[in-house]
């Protein structure tokens, strides 16, 4: 104990862990003089510490915030109401009990906790708390001054909805748990929070709706989430990996979001958010494939419209991942499949290229992923010129050039756009991960081999799970009931149950029956 | 490790699967051989008898809920006549499996692959039937729940499209029962003899969420196979006449082969095709899952799974040299070498098995009244 207190005040010359344990471990004593002292000095004399010494009464005493992260005056509010109210209301801050009186009868502030050690304190200043201390009580205690520093809520830039709400998740958890509560203002939304990462002591928010989202799955993901031992966590992802069932899938295994409103439906499903402070990304558990198709317009167009673009984008989902190792394998192997004149098209093309065909689509798919990854970090002034260079002069000089036949070129185009169909990056960059591998087999076995990886990919997708869930579910399993909306959308009035497997909790969503009726004929009304 | 439950619709899913993939690709070949045009009678008898083997195996099975063929073998035969029987029970599906297997790579050679080795076609299939069977029987019952209605759509329009053009041969059906009724049930033993395929219900049943309509869900299966198959007959044996049905090697795909819906969309066997390998997939996963379940309970193992490699590497092997040649394989399912070998299969184990049991019965009934 003696050598840990010597190494606080001394500093600098012992490693962060032993630091950290000190700082816990240092209590606040009752000479005011002494806490200031040992403070300023654990945090090295940093500058935007302030510090406001007054004296209440007889009764000297300090303030401690940090500059920037409080409300500007909030710091004078508190030193009127201790020095002036309390000679006017004729309230003494006794010594010994000056900081039980302070807070019982003087302080205004919204939320003041009191805390009795450094590392507490100086947990609470960084999130824009007012520290105060009075000489001859021990502790301190902490006013919310907290002013409201974040980005505004504006329209996420990654989930674009053309007729959905414009909010999008912020840097603030504050901010963000704000956004579901208010489209949730029910009290059996329960937030439950707890800090992880050793030094960045992030606050993480775990959301469901009690009664709703199944205790055990509840239980399931709050010990995970405890279980996290970290020092740091700067956004969503990294308590993404320590979700996942099985490390080595490219597939999002968690869905993550910045939209409230898909959080919101989520939780309405009986689903759990995760969401940490300092990321604008909600994380839903548990997650299917499915779910990774559904985009925000779906819901809001008329229903034929957004049930066809569901299929749509299912149907463009797999040509993403099976197209080039389709071609490939269809133009080696199988050129009786193909109506004699195209095929005599293709091949004619193909005169003088002098590459073999899998060669041409792996290249011409590395060179397309290339691209996309140099525009997708380029400011949007700069990303148009990539475009042209690499759509226009490289396409256009390489099939003048006779080193790609123009089939590739369509197939690896056709391909990339429908790619970009779906609307999760994750997902997409999954499926093109893949596709290489089925390009090769497809190169090698033709047609069998696509069949071959098709089937690994389902076995694949078939044993995961997502903190217990099988991850194809309405699909495999088949949910009958849960169909709706999957492949295909139906109704509001249509989507009665919840999901089976997450909300089996309480199935029944809406009584049935809600189908409107025909209006009467206002002439028939008439007669 | 939490035991692993499948839903009834699942395996039922995976029985229908079995049974219909095999009758798309081997069966019209078969029954054609001896009854000719009345063939699709032939698909018709053969649920009868297919029907009552089921019955017979897997009725016993319902006595004994939760308990595999492996595991209720020996409680009623002891322990080393038990094992045996249970061997029995395991190799009929398996060497099933290698039969299946070869028969959908020498069609893959001969129709789209003629360059490829053989072994890299089977092998291929047992790997990604392996890797399933390693994942567990929860994980074929998801892939068979995906790909059923896949297969389903495939067969199903493989036998629509041809429908318009139907009107014309259906002269290849006449005469009706020309030469009695013994050419037709002739026609009908090999498939209903193939009914050994759904001994895997015997190690499977345990596994369903009610065990105790795992045979209701199997006989719903065969019923459903056969709804599928007496179309696949007649089309078949309608469109390529009886003459050709009997020569051609995979007459399914002959058939869908010699339509053509227009100039330009002529050829969709790739369809039929396809769906015969995603119905293997199935097929060999469910086999190899239960072959090692059964093998890992005869040796006493408490878990299966490191049985599945050493399985797979035997039976890549096995598959290849099964047979020399596609004629040899239709000369196995000859209704006189396949008949006796198939029914050597099922009823000396199961007669074994239902002496015991009812000796057993009697005895305690016996000894109950004393």
């Amino acid at each position: 104990m003696g050598k840990n207190r010597r190494t606080l005040t001394r500093g600098a010359d012992e490693d962060i862990s032993v630091l950290q344990a000190a700082a816990a471990r240092e209590k606040l004593g009752k000479n005011l003089d002494a806490n200031l002292k040992k403070i300023q000095e654990a945090a090295g004399f940093s500058y935007d510490i302030s510090l406001r010494r007054f004296t209440a009464g007889d009764l000297p005493g300090a303030l401690l915030f940090l500059d920037g992260l409080t409300e500007r005056r909030s710091a004078e509010e508190i030193v009127r109401s201790l020095i002036v109210d309390s000679k006017r209301l004729k309230i003494p801050l006794e010594r010994g009990r000056g900081l039980e009186i302070a807070r019982e009868k003087l302080l205004t502030s919204d939320e003041i906790i009191s805390v009795d050690n450094l590392a507490d304190l100086f947990a609470s200043i960084s999130r824009g708390g007012t520290a105060l201390l009075l000489d001859g009580s021990p502790g301190a205690l902490i006013c919310d001054t907290r002013s409201p520093k974040v980005r505004e809520v504006s329209e996420p830039n990654n989930e674009i909805a053309i007729r959905g709400p414009r909010d999008g998740f912020v840097e603030n958890l504050q901010v963000n748990t704000s956004l579901i509560r208010l489209r949730l203002p029910i009290p059996q939304l329960w937030i439950e929070t707890m800090t992880l990462g050793r030094l960045s002591r992030t606050e993480v928010a775990l959301l469901y709706i009690k009664g709703l989202a199944r205790d055990k799955l509840v239980r399931e993901v709050r010990s995970r989430l405890q279980q996290i031992d970290v020092d740091s966590i700067l956004g969503t992802g990294y308590i993404e990996d320590f979700i996942k069932d099985n490390p080595y899938t490219p597939f999002p295994i968690t869905f993550r979001t910045e939209r409230p409103d898909k959080v919101t439906g989520a939780l309405l499903e009986g689903r759990l958010a995760i969401m940490t402070g300092g990321s604008p990304f909600a994380l839903i558990v548990p997650t299917e494939l499915p779910m990774f198709l559904q985009a925000p317009d779906d819901y809001f167009e008329p229903l034929p419209v957004g049930a066809f673009i569901r299929v749509l984008r299912f149907a463009a989902m797999i040509i993403s991942l099976i197209l080039p190792g389709v071609y490939v394998g269809v133009v080696n192997f199988h050129p009786e499949l193909l109506p004699t004149t195209l095929f005599l098209r293709i091949i004619s093309y193909r005169e003088g290229v002098p590459f073999p065909l899998v060669f041409e689509m792996l290249l011409l798919e590395l060179i397309f992923e290339l691209l996309r990854e140099a525009g997708l970090r380029l400011p949007p002034a700069i990303g148009s010129a990539i475009s042209i260079v690499g759509a226009l002069i490289l396409g256009d000089a390489a099939i003048r050039a006779g080193l790609v036949s123009p089939g590739v070129v369509i197939i690896v185009a056709l391909t990339a756009i429908a790619g970009f169909t779906t609307p999760s990056f994750s997902l997409g960059i999954a499926f093109r991960l893949l596709r290489f591998t089925y390009t090769i087999l497809g190169a090698i076995f033709g047609l069998f081999g696509v069949q071959f990886a098709l089937l690994l990919t389902i076995i694949h997708l078939c044993s995961l799970r997502t903190v217990g869930m099988p991850y194809l579910s309405p699909l495999a399993p088949l949910i009958l009931s849960d169909l709706k909306d999957s492949i295909i959308t139906v109704w509001w009035w249509g989507m009665r149950t919840r999901p089976k497997l997450v909300g089996g909790r309480e199935p029944l969503r809406q009584p049935s029956g809600q189908k409107p009726a025909a209006g009467q004929d206002p002439e028939e009304e008439r007669s | 490790m939490p035991r692993e439950k499948i839903a009834n619709r699942q395996l039922y899913f995976m029985l229908f699967l079995i049974r219909c993939n095999v009758a798309v690709a081997l069966l019209p070949v078969l029954t054609t051989a001896d009854a000719l045009q009345d063939a699709w009678i032939s698909a018709i008898v053969q649920f009868f008898p297919a029907l009552l083997l089921l019955l017979f195996f897997g009725s016993l099975g319902q006595r004994f809920v939760g308990l595999t063929v492996a595991q209720y073998s020996e409680k009623l035969l002891g322990r080393w006549a038990g094992k045996g029987v249970a061997l029995v029970i395991a190799w009929a599906f398996l060497h099933m499996a290698a039969v299946e297997v070869r028969a959908y790579a020498d069609m893959l050679i001969t129709a789209f692959l003629p360059d490829t080795p053989l072994v890299f076609l089977i092998g291929a299939m047992v790997i990604a039937s392996a890797t399933a069977a390693h994942a567990g029987i929860e994980v074929i019952a998801r892939a068979a729940d995906l790909l059923f209605p896949v297969y389903l759509l495939m067969i199903i329009s493989s036998l629509l499209i041809p429908l318009p053009q139907l009107q014309g041969f259906l002269v290849n059906l006449e005469p009706v029962l020309a030469r009695g009724a013994g050419p037709v049930l002739r026609g009908a033993a090999t498939p209903a003899l193939f009914t050994v395929q759904y001994l895997v219900l015997t190690v499977l049943a345990p596994t369903v969420n009610e065990p105790k309509r795992a045979l209701r869900t199997a006989i719903w299966a065969l019923v459903g196979a056969t709804v599928i198959l007496i179309p696949v007959a007649v089309i078949t044996v309608a469109i390529l006449g009886p003459q050709l049905g009997t020569r051609a090697a995979f007459p399914f795909f002959s058939m869908v082969r010699v339509i053509a819906i227009s100039e330009f969309f002529e050829r969709i066997e790739a369809l039929a095709v396809f769906a015969w390998g995603l119905g293997l997939f199935i097929e060999l996963a469910v086999y190899l899952y239960c072959g090692g379940r059964a093998l890992s309970q005869i040796l006493g193992m408490p878990d299966y799974r490191p049985l599945i490699l050493p399985m797979a590497v035997i039976w890549t092997a096995f598959g290849s040299h099964v047979t020399r040649n596609m004629f040899q394989l239709m000369d196995f399912f000859k209704p006189h070498f396949f008949v006796p070998y198939a029914l050597a299969l099922v009823v000396v184990p199961f007669g074994l098995l239902w002496m015991a049991y009812l000796l057993r019965r009697l005895l305690r009934g016996r000894s109950g009244a004393s």
